[in-house]
């Protein structure tokens, strides 16, 4: 279960076990450190996904909505 | 100690005054710096990043034990719960999400002269020196808006070890940028 924190701070668990995750921080004190540690790293990975590419040819990593 | 749940009680005719404030109060609290940070993951979609700050604080409201969590847990707390509601609005909004590939970062290039432009390079670079297994995952899943079970189909490995990998790839990640002051 703990190394799911990563997978919960990026947003990218299935939705029950997204929601069983934040039961298990409820409890976890080693859990919540984690996320409060990780908590940026997201937003430094979003710099990738809206970069502009310089060639048509390659889209830009972020998705249309 | 956070102030959101403090000194109320008695002080409102309904329980629906109560909520009202309550929800008042965290906006006041935290609706300025999750707009802020949630627009970044709108696309500057302001309307938008308004209405996922929204549900965050309703959701907030609704889990009020964890309203009084110290400060920086409750902030990472709200952020992702705010990231969860961005990605699943993404999700739903576009039909096909993945028909068009992003590009590996490798591939990427990246423009001169902007702040954002610098970080993206820093971030890139980072992520290019983690394995490629940790490298992999990362793209697959938060990259391309995917789930760990989509990226495990994907990858051809169990949803468990895509987790496992994702940890380690994300930790060492951290360990790369905690110092180069790239914005977070």
């Amino acid at each position: 279960m703990h190394d799911e924190v990563a997978a919960y701070v990026l947003g990218v668990l299935d939705e029950e076990e997204h929601e069983a995750f934040e039961r298990h921080l409820d409890e976890c004190e080693q859990c919540r450190r984690e996320l409060v540690e990780l908590v940026e790293l997201p937003e430094q990975l979003d710099e990738l996904k809206h970069t502009p590419s310089a060639s048509d040819d390659d889209p830009p990593m972020s998705m249309s909505r | 100690m956070c102030p959101v749940l403090g000194h109320l009680d008695g002080r409102f005719e309904s329980a629906d005054a109560e909520a009202e404030h309550r929800i008042a109060v965290l906006y006041q609290e935290f609706g300025g710096p999750l707009l802020r940070h949630v627009r970044k993951s709108t696309g500057n979609d302001l309307q938008w990043a308004e209405d996922v700050v929204q549900e965050t604080l309703v959701r907030a409201w609704r889990n009020s034990a964890r309203l009084q969590w110290e400060p920086s847990l409750l902030w990472a707390w709200l952020l992702t719960v705010a990231r969860r509601i961005v990605i699943d609005g993404r999700r739903r909004k576009s039909v096909r999400p993945h028909e068009v590939e992003p590009p590996e970062v490798d591939m990427m290039a990246v423009p001169d002269g902007s702040e954002r432009a610098l970080s993206a390079i820093v971030v890139a670079d980072a992520l290019r020196s983690l394995s490629d297994e940790h490298r992999e995952v990362i793209e697959q899943t938060y990259l391309r808006d995917r789930t760990i079970s989509e990226a495990a189909e994907i990858l051809g490995i169990p949803p468990g070890t895509v987790k496992s990998r994702l940890y380690y790839g994300i930790r060492a990640l951290r360990e790369l940028l905690r110092d180069k002051g790239v914005a977070g």
